[in-house]
């Protein structure tokens, strides 16, 4: 059989309610495979060793649905509860999403990656927007000490910024973010990008690993541009591809059979209840091109 | 110390026929806020603190520290300052508090020792991360003021219990003789009580409720030169002015112990208390439950009470010599003679450790409420008759076993369903180390709301900030994961005792709960999965969770383990690592992540034991000093020394200083 490719879209649900197998609590990256392990452990068991494209068929066994689903074209495997959306009013929360555009995929793709992505959280979260959307782009890391070599961006990097937060602010235009944020942007990359910007940055979000060396010119420059400074604990490859093959092979998921596999994006989301500090619905989806046999 | 009703209090032989009818109108107001407020839905987490001061006087000449007995005439000056009172004013039993928008100036109350203050927020915290940053801030404020209405040689100080609080001599500004007629104590005077009529008619009336005078032994911590076998030289035996003067003849004082016989020696003692607004009912209940296992854990965590009436002791808080300073049970119901003129046994005094979980949450087991748990059951069954559930109902039922200590005549005359006070009476003199508050029926703006009581003093306000902020953290992180802590109450109760253990924080283990997430609940395994045991297809039923036995739940940890975590994978993560994933889930701004870092730094090296406890500071200071006699005593020199560098660290200073160094520096 030759390899078809396909695009696959991986939910964890919500993984504050649906409670954790394992004691330790993780880095983003491990937090993610870890719930897409325990999604597909938790596969119906007749469907664990079946093939893709019988199991999203019509014509799987009748009265229950189907596991893999086909959605837009896609692969989509859910999470393992009904997604039930918010249980109060959209106004008590603070929805924030942050998207993670993976190495190795064309900047041309990435308009339609988060419109795409910000649609299953939407859809996930029973929401028509949400309060900030946050972007990392690949390879660039905030390191504190780093930033003391003032290393420029180069013309094409800023180039490629600009044109993905050209999509960023016609989201803001249509409604459907309310505050745009960054990650990882030093001095020197926001002095490029801000020139560029309609809707201004409200957020850049950093990782301080060893908090409290936030270098001086970041928080004046923040402050001066109206940009909060956010700290964060993701890593800087989400979702490796190594994992994935890992993953994939364990346990005999219907995944086994996989050729080249393409992690596209990871899209994270958090809803907290403001006036109570509780974080009500937290997860992840990934886009994963795979090569099936 | 709740309610100050103005009136005329009914003395213990006017109260006792009336208790029935106290605590029945006190279950009538109860439903009647439970019915009001039981749907109440929303409510914003706001919270507050209190913070309990000594406050000290130095006598420079001869350097001995006193207690200061000016609590009145200093809260009276609080009252009158005329910048405080445009601000809104800060002493609410004296004038009307007029919060302006946008300020929060401290509030001022008078305390049980007429030598302590408390001072509170005034507004309560809100519910941001950013809100967690005024905390400290606003506790120095609250020093600061204090001081500044002080007499010159006078001073607060954040210490759990005053070291020479009834030694022989002089030990308070101005002196007053030991020994009168309303606490009948050996050691201590009675103008060391609040005059506010409530309290010394509470101290009158738990001794005449109780039959004799209170009675606690606090293990002696034998020193190079204390004498073997200890008897306590401080005890008269010979005095006949009361007939509560043969309680030491009849063996009151027990041999290698400190012995103490006042209510003053426990509610003299200064607390760090937390309490919460929660957003309903049910999230009142869950969180009492779920912090109930903590109180034993941030009670050794927070140790801050070596020494007492002048001896170095055994034990490290302060929680014991409480409970039994207010312990009104009369012999009958402490078990000591047949049931004749009382209705029960009751195994605990009326400040004690929880004795029943109340959530009726999917986590909550029926075997957890393993302790037995006296009820009024006539006032039970009029609460399940106004439709309270059982598990809320056995709660109040237990509550309200006690009599009430303090009545007024006027409250009894003028009987309001309306209103709370027959219910606070009983509610508010129940001290359990969590306390589950419905809302006041007067304010309906506020909710259910929990304390936390646990938490001794600390001695500096970053210390005291870091406690609270604790807490509520923790609070938000078992709301967002549906932490589990549950394990048996008889357990927490033994933890309780645990706590107390000189040095327990390093050299004891604690009962705790070992798998604190909520089970993964699937709907989609349970959904045409062959069930392992049945070999029968359940469709659409949710799987029945299979419990396995309530002992294998939980297992004996040391406070380092239960703070920072045990080995990796498969060890209970740490409640500072779960507080930590739940900041990684939020949106958290540079320098607040940064400032809470500091926070969480101390709670981490306490636990390791690389900073040390306030208990063994405090012991090691004494031991360490040139004048102590390594015969357990706490001289006036030792004392002095000892306060002044208590004052230096509250105030903020000695940075670097050898004193610094003990509580913050590693060793």
């Amino acid at each position: 059989m030759t390899p078809v490719p396909s695009t696959a879209v991986f939910s964890t649900g919500n993984i504050i309610t649906t409670g954790r197998t394992i004691a330790t609590l993780e880095k983003s990256n491990q937090e993610l495979i870890n719930s897409l392990r325990q999604n597909l452990k938790e596969a119906p068991e007749p469907r664990r060793n079946q093939k893709i494209d019988s199991l999203s068929s019509p014509t799987a066994q009748a009265g229950i649905a189907p596991w893999v689903q086909q959605k837009n074209g896609y692969l989509y495997i859910p999470g393992p509860t009904e997604p039930a959306g918010l249980s109060e009013e959209r106004s008590e929360y603070d929805i924030t999403v942050k998207l993670f555009y993976l190495p190795g995929v064309p900047v041309s793709d990435r308009c339609n990656h988060t419109r795409a992505a910000l649609d299953y959280v939407l859809e996930e979260l029973h929401v028509t927007s949400i309060d900030l959307l946050i972007v990392s782009f690949p390879n660039i890391s905030f390191d504190a000490e780093d930033l003391s070599l003032n290393k420029e961006p180069s013309d094409e990097e800023v180039d490629e910024w600009i044109q993905t937060y050209r999509t960023l602010e016609s989201l803001h235009s249509s409604g459907k973010i309310m505050r745009i944020g960054l990650a990882e942007f030093g001095v020197p990359r926001l002095s490029k990008i801000l020139p560029n910007t309609r809707i201004k940055p409200s957020v850049d979000q950093i990782n301080v690993r060893d908090c409290c060396v936030v270098p001086k010119p970041l928080i004046h420059f923040a402050k001066e541009h109206k940009i909060e400074l956010l700290t964060h604990n993701d890593c800087t490859n989400i979702l490796p591809s190594s994992s994935l093959q890992h993953l994939f092979q364990e346990d005999s998921t219907p995944f086994a059979n996989f050729g080249r596999i393409d992690p596209q994006w990871v899209i994270k989301y958090t809803a907290v209840i403001q006036d109570r500090g509780v974080v009500e619905n937290k997860g992840y989806f990934a886009n994963i091109k795979i090569e099936l046999e | 110390m709740g309610l100050l009703s103005l009136g005329t209090p009914l003395s213990w032989d006017e109260a006792k026929p009336l208790a029935d009818l106290i605590r029945e109108r006190g279950i009538d107001q109860l439903l009647k806020i439970w019915e009001k407020a039981k749907n109440k839905e929303r409510d914003i987490l706001l919270w507050g603190d209190e913070i309990e001061y000594l406050v000290v006087s130095y006598d420079e000449d001869v350097k001995d520290a006193l207690l200061s007995l000016r609590q009145a005439e200093i809260l009276k000056d609080l009252a009158h300052d005329e910048e405080l009172r445009k601000a809104g004013g800060c002493v609410p039993s004296l004038q009307e508090i007029n919060p302006k928008a946008g300020q929060r100036v401290p509030t001022f109350h008078a305390e049980y020792g007429r030598f302590m203050l408390e001072a509170t927020p005034g507004a309560p915290y809100g519910g941001t991360l950013k809100d967690l940053l005024t905390v400290e801030p606003d506790m120095r404020k609250r020093r600061v003021i204090a001081k500044q209405h002080m007499a010159k040689n006078e001073t607060p100080i954040t210490m759990t219990s005053f070291p020479r609080l009834g030694v022989p001599g002089i030990f308070t500004n101005p002196y007053y003789p030991p020994h009168g007629p309303i606490a009948r104590s050996i050691f201590v005077p009675d103008e060391i009580i609040n005059p506010h009529i409530r309290f010394p008619t509470l101290t009158a009336n738990i001794r005449s409720r109780r039959g004799s005078k209170v009675c606690i032994n606090m293990p002696v911590y034998y020193d190079e030169k204390t004498p073997r076998p200890f008897h306590d030289p401080t005890v008269l035996y010979d005095l006949s002015d009361y007939p509560e003067d043969d309680d030491v003849r009849k063996g009151a004082a027990k041999e290698g112990h400190v012995y103490m016989d006042a209510m003053g020696f426990g509610m003299g003692s200064c607390c760090l208390q937390i309490t919460f607004q929660t957003k309903n009912i049910g999230e009142a209940r869950t969180l009492y439950d779920q912090l109930c296992p903590l109180g034993p854990i941030m009670l050794a965590l927070s140790a801050a009470s070596p020494i007492f009436k002048g001896y170095l002791t055994d034990v490290d808080c302060r929680w014991n010599v409480i409970s039994r300073a207010v312990d009104d049970r009369t012999d009958e119901e402490r078990g000591l003679k047949p049931l004749k003129d009382n209705k029960y046994v009751i195994p605990k005094s009326r400040y004690d450790s929880v004795s029943t979980y109340i959530s009726q949450d999917p986590a909550f087991r029926s075997e957890y409420n393993d302790v037995d748990v006296h009820q009024n059951l006539v006032l039970k069954q009029k609460l399940l008759d106004g439709g309270m559930d059982e598990l809320l109902a056995r709660h109040f039922a237990h509550l309200f076993i006690r009599d009430p200590l303090v009545i007024f005549s006027e409250s009894v005359k003028n009987f309001n369903i309306g209103q709370n006070d027959n219910f606070e009476n009983i509610q508010s003199t129940n001290w359990q180390h969590m306390r589950f508050k419905p809302p006041p029926s007067a304010e309906d703006a506020i909710g259910w709301r929990v304390e936390f009581r646990s938490m001794e003093v600390q001695l500096t306000d970053f210390e005291n900030a870091a406690f609270s902020i604790f807490i509520v953290l923790l609070t938000r992180t078992i709301l967002s994961y549906g932490l589990n802590f549950y394990i048996p109450i008889s357990k927490v109760n033994e933890n309780m005792e645990t706590a107390h253990l000189r040095n327990s924080v390093l050299s004891e283990r604690f009962y705790f709960r070992k798998q604190v997430f909520p089970p993964r609940h699937s709907n989609r395994s349970s959904k045409g999965t062959v069930s392992p045991n049945s070999g029968q297809s359940i469709p659409n039923t949710p799987k029945v969770l299979e419990l396995g036995p309530v002992d294998e739940e939980y297992c004996l940890m040391t406070i380092d383990e239960i703070m920072n975590g045990q080995p990796i994978p498969d060890g209970f993560p740490g409640l500072i690592s779960l507080i930590e994933s739940y900041l990684n889930s939020v949106n958290v701004d540079v320098e607040t992540r940064c400032e809470l870092a500091r926070y969480l730094d101390l709670i981490r090296k306490r636990s390791k034991g690389t900073w040390e406890t306030a208990a063994t500071w405090i012991r090691n200071f004494v031991r360490n000093h040139p004048k102590y006699e390594k015969n357990s005593q706490v001289n006036s020199q030792v004392n002095y020394d000892l306060i002044k560098a208590a004052e230096t660290l509250g105030n903020g200073n000695g940075k670097g200083t050898e004193l610094w160094k003990g509580l913050f520096e590693q060793r």
